[in-house]
């Protein structure tokens, strides 16, 4: 087995905090409303959290994922398996495509581990919901995303993002 | 322009306050209110949340702004001055962030920007206070965290027992008898009116 790479310094490793972020997006072809985006990014939340839990963690500082979608967006978080998950935001319809950011920060783990458990967690839902996961994409976010846009736009503009971090040739 | 840190360990809710926080301070264009935000993990969630609500937010990501990125975080306030000039600018720190170390950076931009720092309020979540403090590792952080507050807000006072934040009071009243400890609720809303008031009326 490979050894693990050596953690970036800084304060927070300095006190066994490690963090990894990915981008992905999900598609489902039964449409999901408000309450079953809130209720995977939930269950996201917490199997993450477990599986950290179950890696080692001592202290999970949060799993947090931010949603967007052509019909809204959804917060979902938690600090720990024990403490629940929890939601706000709001969708105006039901929607198949999710486009979804999550940020793993926990304590007593190494990155690569928390990396995994994130990874983990959110395929194992994803499985369970029907849900496929058609692109991720790590340490990365849907930037210069334009507030003001069309739902068709908007909607254009992620695909683009997504495209160009699988092809980075493509993005100028 | 005025710099209020609103620090405290992962999940004890700071984000929730600055959105909060941030409109209550504004009022109805009252005051220009700008935020900056410093994440850990890569992904700046919390950045997007806060964009979403309308208000001038910078990112500042590669690094935690009590240490690594540091001069970043003063470019940063400089730039808000220049192009800006809110009257008001809220930090969020990491997590992990030590407030006399962001308080330090932020005093590197007043050498451009004319800036008066504000009160460092420290969020204490009373609904783990013996998880943070008790583990070998986080309690020695979450102290200093707590240590170099002007204010500690009790967050999520609506998700505990009167008694139990009685006993989270008396915890961080051991560490830090100067700080003002308060509840709050981001939810409710309880402790919002006086830490508008604190920030308001502070005097360097």
């Amino acid at each position: 087995m490979d050894a693990p790479e050596a953690q970036a310094a800084g304060c927070y490793t300095e006190h066994g905090v490690s963090g990894y972020g990915i981008a992905i997006k999900l598609r489902r072809e039964d449409p999901m409303d408000e309450a079953a985006v809130k209720s995977i990014a939930e269950a996201m939340m917490l199997n993450i959290a477990q599986k950290c839990v179950e890696r080692g963690a001592r202290c999970i500082g949060h799993i947090k994922s931010h949603v967007r979608t052509d019909s809204g967006t959804i917060k979902s978080d938690t600090i720990g398996v024990t403490h629940g998950a929890f939601s706000t935001g709001h969708l105006d319809h039901a929607v198949q495509d999710l486009y979804m950011a999550v940020n793993s920060i926990v304590q007593g783990m190494h990155q690569d581990e928390v990396k995994q458990a994130t990874l983990d967690g959110i395929h194992e839902i994803a499985d369970t919901r029907g849900l496929s996961v058609t692109k991720e994409k790590e340490h990365a976010y849907f930037d210069e995303f334009d507030f003001t846009a069309s739902k068709e736009q908007y909607r254009r503009q992620l695909e683009e993002q997504l495209a160009s971090m699988e092809d980075p040739s493509t993005s100028e | 322009m005025q710099i209020t840190q609103v620090a405290g360990f992962l999940g004890c809710g700071k984000t929730t306050l600055m959105l909060r926080l941030s409109k209550e301070l504004a009022g109805s264009g009252e005051r220009k209110v700008a935020l900056v935000v410093n994440e850990i993990g890569e992904i700046p969630v919390d950045g997007k949340v806060m964009e979403e609500s309308g208000m001038r937010v910078k990112d500042i990501g590669g690094g935690c702004i009590c240490c690594e990125v540091a001069s970043t975080f003063a470019k940063t306030v400089y730039g808000l001055y220049r192009d800006f000039k809110p009257d008001h600018v809220l930090v969020e720190p990491t997590g992990v962030a030590v407030p006399h170390q962001v308080k330090l950076a932020a005093k590197m931009s007043s050498r451009d920007a004319k800036i008066v720092l504000g009160p460092a309020i420290v969020l204490f979540d009373a609904t783990r206070p013996a998880e943070l403090l008790d583990m070998d590792m986080l309690g020695q952080l979450v102290t200093t965290q707590v240590k170099d507050a002007d204010v500690v807000a009790i967050s999520k006072a609506d998700s505990v027992s009167e008694s139990e934040l009685v006993r989270t009071a008396d915890m961080v009243r051991a560490l830090n008898e100067e700080a003002e400890i308060l509840n709050l609720s981001s939810f409710t809303g309880l402790g919002l009116d006086r830490i508008k008031q604190i920030i308001l009326e502070w005097k360097e």
